[in-house]
């Protein structure tokens, strides 16, 4: 077996391991370009019954090789020989994961606003739950951390405070109060220590701690008080994560061998290709990515090679739709389904699903309330997103998210859709986008596979990127203004193709239009308003919008304003969802 | 592909291993019998501690004032008691202010246990001990009949097993409840009335196992302090027909209501054991299979949950549902029906 080569590599087999399915990818050099080929999946065997994710992973390959033709598996079981000879192997592999629990946290900073922000940021960026946390704001006394600890047995406890020439004395304090929790727990139970505090301290930090327990050390997230830097201290959280993972889930260590390193948490892959698409657009609105799994979702924005990611283990589709329902009223569920079905109904199907969470719906009304759910999930997901996108991003209307450029969205609940317009509906109806953007859709669940193999071969992200592998599914201009009066003229559009003029659109409010435009083809269109709207070019501006990209559903305009209202007659709710859904389907 | 799998098996060897989060003390020796409620191990998680600072006392840096500890850690110490400082008088000191154990020093902070509440690790399963982890827990062996539920409230309760009601169907009613069920477990098919569940915590009952619950009584059910398990989920799914029968056949048995959290990580499940004697030792469930032609099966999802039938195909990736959806499945033959096709997903074992 040969150790891959990035610069030779030519095809690469990516695993993912997430809760509820394990896949396996196949990407080849088809005529100089990277290629999507083929894709296995299994259900994940991480827990009950069989507690070994690798017999997923064997699954996910034995099914990639019925679907390819070339052999990845061995006699030996998980062995895939990277020869490439024959049809055989793959040159390079690479794994994302975010099956298994969130680690237990413990987050400890000097100020609530400051430090343990920014520890709590750090966190939130993998799939971590903090459990406790603890400022100088904290008015508890320091004995309730202690036994709070004690009581929740964290996997990891990650300590900030001070900047590099800042606070010492407080930073110690409550590094001592951590040193006697420790010294609490038994030492084979004792959570791990990541300090990403003051640089100066590290010695003392070592001398009180480094006895205690498995001790890391990361550049200070806090270098100066205006600076956050979480870029080396999530590397460090990266690979403290599998380390505990690893411990907890048989034949993770296995798997992370086998992939010589290459493993990253999905949401970083995600972080990864959205950061990198942020810096090839040619504007100052950012990209969106959300993964909408089973057991979690994934938020990662970026700004001019900025990103933001958050990961909420607690909203899934999954096993994790109880996190959705605590926070989520009923009618906020009911408003996105068509059919007349009972709340008991629609309850009783939310409660069942987490409890055998891999379960398809089995009817159009099951399916219905599973896209509604999702819409939810994704709903606050962003709602909670919102206050992590840079302040100095252009927000048209308060409570709205920024202007995006692009919005890539992942996971089997959206993508799988039966049809490509309740794709659509649902991302529109959830993140409700403002302005003009692109909203692609990540059918065969890619993303995470192109962001951990950019570290192997960066061309193959760019490759399969601009392939059709992911879905233009529209260009969509949401125009926001203080205007709620349905069917009042709003815009008129008129398309430029191949410097021909075509027929001039008139929009109205309150609906959803489509302009065809086939897919990858680029038009230049003129946009007028006729009320004090903004699509991004200045509240009631018009212009020229250049080089505007067709998607299956052509161009969307989507001018039912924002926040979407939903009529809560039944009758009147059906008739509306029926004619959104029809607007696309007659596009 | 590896199939999720539900146990309903009259006569089975169950173990359990019963292990505590961090190093304690296990309370049970081998070879001893334990009740589901018994405490087979405790460890200290639940301890209050108060932080006593001898730099700050005796107005010493730390470095000085951490010499002049007295006291190490473990040893106990009363109300009052010097545990830093010089002796004698007129020297500052630091006394403690309530008694406790010295649980951890670090630098010139003393770590004062004021409190031990001990967590104690149940047994949840009745049955002999044939393996101890000394420090950590015990492994629990039980000779049983043994139903596995899929939600279940956290609680735990033994009781005699009684059937209300003859069919899988029946629904609970609190006209159905009485002081004559006092202690006992009550088996019933569905449950939709709040009445129900709060007479039968008044008389009390020690336990209740529903094929379903409506979830608007999800909230009553967490907090009633008798077990209860449900076998379908929520709604008003039947009870399924081998469930049933399993506890039809032990009406009138002891039977322990383990109705702990499912968690699918571990493999936790709430469950229904009813234990049984002389019947030597009989094999244990088999851990884990793939679906095949001739399997029994049983509907987790859709309007035919709690169906049980044999597979009588396996069909592609390409089979399509009436949902739209397409994903691999199942032909699934059940008495009195015709064959009807599943997702695999939506299928689980019955072992």
């Amino acid at each position: 077996m040969t150790k891959s080569n990035p610069s030779q590599s030519r095809s690469l087999i990516s695993i993912e391991v997430g809760s509820a399915n394990t896949r396996a990818l196949f990407f080849d050099a088809v005529e100089s370009r990277y290629r999507f080929l083929a894709a296995g999946e299994a259900p994940s065997t991480i827990g009950a019954p069989a507690f070994d994710l690798n017999l997923g992973v064997l699954e996910a390959l034995d099914q990639l090789q019925e679907f390819t033709g070339r052999t990845f598996l061995t006699d030996r079981g998980l062995l895939i020989s990277r020869d490439n000879e024959d049809g055989v192997g793959a040159n390079a592999v690479c794994t994302t994961f975010s099956g298994g629990p969130p680690l237990k946290v413990v987050t400890v900073g000097l100020l609530g606003e400051v430090s343990l922000e920014s520890v709590n940021n750090l966190v939130h960026s993998s799939y971590c739950q903090v459990v406790e946390s603890l400022s100088l704001n904290d008015r508890r006394r320091p004995e309730s951390f202690i036994d709070a600890i004690c009581q929740t047995l964290p996997d990891l406890v990650v300590v900030a405070g001070g900047t590099n020439r800042g606070a010492s004395r407080s930073v110690v304090r409550l590094a001592n109060y951590l040193a006697l929790a420790l010294n609490l727990i038994p030492e084979k139970q004792r959570p791990q220590v990541l300090f990403v505090g003051n640089e100066n301290l590290q010695e003392e930090i070592d001398n009180l701690l480094g006895a205690l327990t498995k001790l890391y050390h990361s550049p200070n997230i806090r270098p100066n008080l205006d600076q956050e830097s979480l870029g080396p201290a999530t590397q460090a959280l990266t690979s403290i994560y599998f380390d505990i993972q690893s411990r907890k889930l048989h034949g993770l260590q296995e798997l992370r061998e086998f992939s010589e390193g290459q493993m990253l948490p999905a949401a970083s892959a995600l972080g990864r290709v959205v950061r990198f698409l942020s810096t090839v657009i040619d504007s100052p609105k950012g990209v969106l990515g959300i993964d909408l799994g089973a057991s979690n979702t994934s938020i990662a924005s970026a700004f001019a090679g900025e990103l933001q990611l958050r990961v909420f283990p607690e909203l899934g589709v999954g096993g994790s739709l109880p996190g959705m329902i605590a926070e989520t009223h009923l009618p906020q569920i009911m408003r996105w389904l068509p059919y007349d079905l009972s709340d008991d109904f629609v309850l009783d199907y939310l409660h069942n699903k987490p409890l055998f969470a891999r379960s398809l719906p089995a009817s159009p009304e099951e399916l219905a309330i599973e896209q509604a759910a999702a819409r939810q999930v994704m709903r606050l997901a962003i709602g909670k997103s919102l206050p992590l996108f840079p302040p100095d991003a252009i927000y048209p209307l308060p409570g709205t998210v920024p202007w995006f450029d692009r919005i890539l969205v992942s996971g089997s609940a959206v993508a799988r859709a039966p049809r490509l317009e309740q794709s659509l509906l649902m991302i529109l109806d959830a993140i409700q986008p403002v302005g003009i953007a692109t909203v692609i859709l990540d059918q065969n669940n890619l993303v995470n596979a192109v962001g951990a193999s950019a570290e192997i071969d960066p061309l193959l992200a760019v490759h399969v990127l601009e392939s059709n592998s992911f879905i233009n599914l529209a260009t969509v201009i949401s125009p926001v203004g203080n205007t709620r009066s349905n069917g009042n003229p709003l815009l008129r559009i008129q398309v430029v193709r191949d410097g021909e003029k075509e027929g001039v659109v008139e929009i109205r409010e309150g609906g959803i239009t489509t302009i065809p435009l086939p897919m990858g083809r680029v038009a230049d269109i003129y946009v007028q308003p006729l009320q004090n709207v903004n699509i991004g070019l200045g509240s009631g501006r018009g212009g020229w919008v250049r080089r505007v990209v067709g998607g299956v559903f052509g161009l969307v305009i989507d001018a039912r304003g924002r926040p979407i209202q939903v009529p809560t007659s039944l009758t009147r709710r059906q008739e509306i969802l029926q004619t959104w859904q029809d607007a696309l389907i007659g596009g | 592909m590896i199939a999720p799998v539900s146990y309903i098996q009259p006569l089975t060897t169950l173990r359990r291993q019963r292990v505590l989060p961090v190093e304690g003390q296990v309370l049970v020796k081998l070879g001893e019998t334990v009740h589901s409620s018994n405490p087979v191990a405790r460890a200290s998680l639940e301890s209050r501690h108060l932080i006593l600072d001898a730099a700050r006392a005796l107005g010493l840096p730390s470095e000085r004032a951490k010499k002049l500890i007295q006291r190490s850690v473990g040893e106990q110490v009363e109300a009052g008691g010097i545990i830093a400082g010089r002796r004698g008088a007129g020297a500052r000191q630091l006394r403690a202010p309530a008694s406790g154990q010295i649980a951890a020093i670090s630098e010139s902070q003393i770590l004062l246990q004021v409190s031990d509440e001990s967590s104690l690790l149940q047994a949840r399963v009745p049955g002999l001990v044939i393996d101890i982890d000394p420090g950590r827990g015990v492994t629990i062996e039980c000779v049983c009949a043994w139903a596995q539920g899929l939600w279940g409230n956290g609680r735990l309760g033994d009781g005699i097993l009684h059937l209300v009601g003859d069919k899988p169907e029946q629904t609970l009613t609190a006209d159905q409840i009485d002081m004559s069920l006092r202690g006992a477990v009550l088996v019933a098919g569905i449950c939709e009335h709040r009445q129900a569940l709060e007479l039968a915590a008044q008389v009390p009952i020690r336990g209740l196992v529903l094929g379903s619950l409506t979830t608007r009584l999800l909230p009553v059910a967490l907090k009633q302090a008798y077990p209860i398990v449900l076998t379908e989920g929520f709604g008003n799914t039947p009870m399924n027909a081998d469930a049933f029968k399993l506890l039809s056949n032990h009406n009138g048995d002891q039977a322990t209501i383990n109705a702990q959290l499912s968690n699918p990580l571990n493999g936790d499940r709430p469950e229904v054991i009813v234990p049984i004697r002389d019947s030597g030792k009989p094999p244990q469930a088999i851990p884990m299979q793939s679906f095949r032609v001739g399997q029994v099966v049983r509907v987790m999802a859709g309007s035919d949950r709690g169906l049980i039938g044999e597979i009588t195909s396996l069909l592609p990736p390409s089979t399509f549902y009436p949902s739209g959806l397409h994903a691999p499945g199942a032909s699934v033959r059940s008495q009195g029906r015709d064959e009807v096709e599943y997702p695999l997903a939506n299928l689980e074992l019955l072992g």
